[in-house]
């Protein structure tokens, strides 16, 4: 009974993801109603050129994105929390986003900073996808190198922390010295953004997520297993150094291609965990996979559509609206009674 | 005919690090039988958890070899292991969400296949493991809502679940109450009777172990592990291995640990089981010698010392100090 319940829930949010997904394309500076989409779509029967143009190579991709981005933030996340069992812990705790970042910021900053203008001012979004892929697999690298050598799981976690503070220090320094127009390019990209790319990259996108997923499947059990600590999960035949380097690969995958395709994206991978917990009243990751899964891409499309300021011209960065958001989802979870138990 | 399902020889355990290796049990040699709730005791620091790590098959030993079923424990797998062997840990986290059903079926996660679905033999383990415990009525409690005994009693039903030969449990009875401790113990006493499991149980609670336990292993520093019936540990006097020092010895008349009295004697007549709390208060109240003989009557309960009448032993005290 309870186990139908919760498959109930999940079609709910199936449902869910389909309406924010047809509302964010419907939303934007024009409005565009969900049922001439439709029949745009299936129909080919467009009462505009200029809208096939719209749904079809902007708001689709983005669209697309924001569901595939959200997927693999709220995944590495659930994934996080429950190796270091820890419930702040999301996908960029190893120091995947500040990798991500320096890769960029060496791309678009220490030009300028260095008095060349070796990369020129235009970057081309391909550059940019390889360069945060570049920067989010050293830091994974040698965040493994320490895994391998520590096997201690709140080792790594701080380990990983450093390397992020030390990796962002860097930036810090990149941008202290480069000049203005660098520095502004490389700031908006740290605010993310979900749109902008073209088909063939959200196609590599989803191959990199569907890739980035296998590890997870293949693992659930082990993850439920790790609910009891690693003792436990050990006693109980697990193979907890094999989960450890599943988990470090698979994070790395999703956050990884994630920031290094739309930029970091705040509180999704922290939130969305604790918002399927507490939804569906479980701890079972067969469950709670799926769920994270659906809550995190229903939640960046409606993030997304609110961000479009639907009826103007001007958007907002994505990442200040999924910390709008995410923020007092976090503080309101924080402070209720039994948090930390029920985690 | 009790079989050894575990057995110990000649082990030598320790910890390396580098090339240093810190020897912190030798020449241990071992049998734990099924059927029987064994109880290891033994002061802090003494190496209790190695020894339970070695059984666990979670630590190489430098020296000798630890075998389960006849077969060295170290070639088992991991999966092979925990379907012989559970445990029960003193691991204080435990998610709030799951609730104790849920709980006790993760210890079928050793037998299901990878996607952890329960068959229906699974579920029928763990409807006896519930059973076994007698907690089926908290089938559908939220970890975090139930209490301390509880919990406790749904971990021993997981690992019970975990359906192996033997189970292993790091102090199951800390922080519990009086009756919830003897609770469990006899829990697991039965348990260990009702499906001869052997059951390796570490404590500190001597008293409540001298009453439940089949047999003690008493470890230690520097002399070797000392198994026996815990009736026949007190008689020999082996069961002040566990008291070094001398401020305590277990006092085999009464069945449980004194503080050693600098040779105060009380001249106390009347029944036994009345004299042996009143001395115990003198002791405490630092009172070394008594001046006449004392009297004790019950009922109604009196004392007569010096010429007058106390009703309680506060009042005797009061007088004396």
């Amino acid at each position: 009974m309870k186990q139908n319940s919760s498959i109930l829930l999940l079609f709910f949010a199936l449902i869910l993801l389909v309406f924010s997904f047809l509302l964010n394309i419907s939303l934007g500076s024009v409005s565009i109603s969900p049922s001439e989409i439709l029949s745009g779509i299936f129909a080919g029967d467009w009462e505009k050129a200029s809208r096939e143009q719209i749904i079809l190579n902007y708001r689709m991709p983005k669209a697309l994105v924001a569901i595939l981005a959200g997927i693999g933030l709220s995944i590495s996340g659930l994934q996080m929390q429950t190796f270091f069992r820890n419930p702040l812990a999301g996908p960029f705790v190893l120091g995947i986003s500040s990798g991500a970042g320096l890769g960029v910021a060496i791309l678009m900053l220490a030009g300028s900073a260095l008095g060349t203008a070796a990369f020129g001012g235009m970057v081309n979004p391909w550059a940019i996808a390889i360069a945060g892929t570049l920067g989010a697999s050293l830091v994974l690298l040698t965040v493994s190198l320490v895994a391998w050598k520590v096997k201690d799981s709140m080792t790594l976690l701080i380990v990983g922390l450093m390397f992020g503070s030390a990796v962002s220090a860097i930036i810090s320094v990149l941008s202290y010295f480069s000049g203005a127009e660098a520095l502004k390019l490389f700031t908006i990209w740290s605010m993310g953004s979900l749109g902008g790319l073209v088909w063939d990259q959200v196609w590599v996108l989803s191959f990199v997520i569907l890739i980035g997923i296998i590890p997870v499947v293949a693992s659930v059990k082990s993850y439920n297993g790790m609910l009891l600590g690693e003792s436990y999960a050990k006693s109980m035949g697990i193979n907890s150094d094999r989960l450890r380097w599943l988990m470090i690969l698979s994070t790395g995958l999703l956050a990884g291609s994630v920031t290094a395709f739309c930029g970091p994206v705040a509180f999704i991978g922290i939130a969305v965990p604790h918002l399927a917990r507490i939804v569906w009243k479980t701890s079972d990751h067969r469950i709670l996979f799926p769920a994270t899964a659906l809550i995190g891409a229903s939640l960046l499309l409606l993030c997304d559509a609110v961000g479009q300021l639907p009826g103007s011209a001007q958007t907002l960065p994505i990442n200040a609206v999924t910390s709008l958001v995410g923020a007092p989802i976090v503080i309101s979870l924080v402070l209720r009674k039994n948090f930390s138990k029920e985690f | 005919m009790q079989e050894a399902t575990i057995i110990g020889s000649n082990l030598s355990l320790g910890y390396s690090k580098g090339n240093v290796r810190k020897e912190i049990l030798t020449t241990l040699d071992f049998e734990l039988f099924s059927g029987e709730l064994t109880c290891l005791l033994g002061p802090n620091g003494v190496g209790k958890s190695t020894l339970v790590k070695a059984v666990l098959g979670q630590l190489q030993p430098f020296d000798g070899e630890v075998s389960l079923d006849g077969k060295p424990i170290a070639s088992f797998s991991n999966e092979e292991l925990a379907r012989e062997l559970s445990v029960v840990l003193t691991e204080p986290f435990l998610p709030g969400n799951m609730t104790v059903g849920q709980l006790v079926a993760m210890g079928r996660i050793p037998h299901t296949n990878w996607t952890g679905k329960l068959e229906e033999i699974d579920r029928e383990v763990v409807e006896n493991a519930l059973s076994a415990t007698k907690i089926e009525y908290l089938r559908d409690e939220r970890l975090s809502e139930i209490s301390d005994g509880q919990r406790q009693k749904a971990l021993i039903a997981r690992a019970l679940a975990q359906d192996g030969k033997v189970m292993v449990l790091d102090e199951p009875t800390a922080h519990l109450d009086l009756v919830n401790r003897y609770e469990i113990m006899l829990l697991l006493r039965q348990i260990s009777k009702s499906q001869s499991k052997s059951i390796l149980v570490v404590t500190h609670d001597l008293e409540i172990a001298l009453e439940t336990a089949d047999r003690f292993w008493l470890l230690n520093c520097g002399t070797p592990l000392i198994s026996g019936l815990p009736e026949d540990l007190v008689i020999s006097g082996q069961i002040n291995q566990l008291l070094p020092g001398e401020n305590f010895r277990f006092s085999v008349k009464k069945g449980r640990v004194e503080s050693r009295a600098d040779g105060a004697k009380f001249d106390i007549s009347g029944p036994d089981e009345l004299s042996s709390w009143i001395e115990k208060a003198l002791e405490k109240a630092g009172i070394k010698v008594l001046t006449e003989r004392m009297e004790v009557n019950n009922p109604p309960f009196v004392i007569k010392y010096a010429g007058r009448e106390f009703s309680r032993i506060e009042e005797l005290l009061r007088f004396l100090i």
